[in-house]
């Protein structure tokens, strides 16, 4: 899991800092969403939705899509309704 | 009386007949018309494979309604498809308030953009007469 978020983070190399903090340089971007979150988030819209829920199942974290925390609330609600109809996975492996 | 929208979905097993099948959905149509609702989107999704298993079972038939009513007809509706067995899963989605705060999100926006794109209209405008007197 750690490696896929690495993965994800590689990804999107564009934004990258680098800041010293201790004796480790520490990585961090600023937050910028990659895709644009409709006003309406559909629950029935698992393509869309499956854009947000990496291979394992979990919900995407907000430090790692960069949505907006409104965004996110109702991504999260629109996944967890998908997931009570098993159109997506509680877990997947 | 309120008028809201409803979403409600449900599983049907995969291993009933079509017309029984078929069957049911007009018995939900039915039922929710004489509860005073209305049905606004009927879609019979038909067989899809689920992301995991219900009663050991790896597909399901979906069939989604749009019902717009009181609430009243959406408490029968659920108290039906809680005892009947063909029915593995069903959800109810309440989507007007949703949408409507969607909605005037998106008005907003274009609001704004068309506003945006007036002041833009007349600052080259200005820079035109600007540049002509000069």
């Amino acid at each position: 899991m750690a490696e896929k978020e690495m993965e994800v983070l590689n990804d999107r190399d564009l934004n990258l800092d680098e800041e010293v903090i201790g004796d480790r340089p520490r990585r961090y971007q600023r937050r910028r969403a990659r895709q644009v979150i409709p006003d309406y988030v559909d629950w029935k819209d698992v393509d869309f939705l499956r854009g947000f829920v990496p291979e394992r199942g979990k919900i995407m974290p907000r430090r790692i899509s960069g949505i907006t925390a409104r965004d996110q609330r109702r991504l999260a609600k629109a996944i967890k309704r998908a997931r009570s109809m098993a159109m997506l996975p509680f877990v997947a492996d | 009386m309120a008028n809201r929208t409803y979403e409600v979905m449900y599983i049907v097993d995969p291993e009933t007949d079509a017309d029984r099948i078929e069957k049911l959905n007009d018995a939900v149509g039915k039922l929710i018309e004489k509860e005073g609702g209305e049905i606004i989107r009927m879609d019979n999704i038909g067989l899809k494979t689920m992301a995991y298993e219900i009663q050991k079972k790896n597909e399901g038939h979906y069939v989604l309604f749009e019902i717009q009513g009181s609430g009243q007809e959406i408490a029968e509706l659920e108290r039906r498809m809680r005892v009947n067995d063909m029915i593995m899963r069903y959800i109810t989605v309440r989507v007007d308030e949703e949408r409507k705060t969607a909605e005037k999100r998106r008005n907003k926006r274009e609001t704004r953009a068309a506003k945006r794109a007036s002041f833009r209209q007349n600052a080259t405008a200005e820079t035109a007469e600007v540049e002509a007197e000069a």
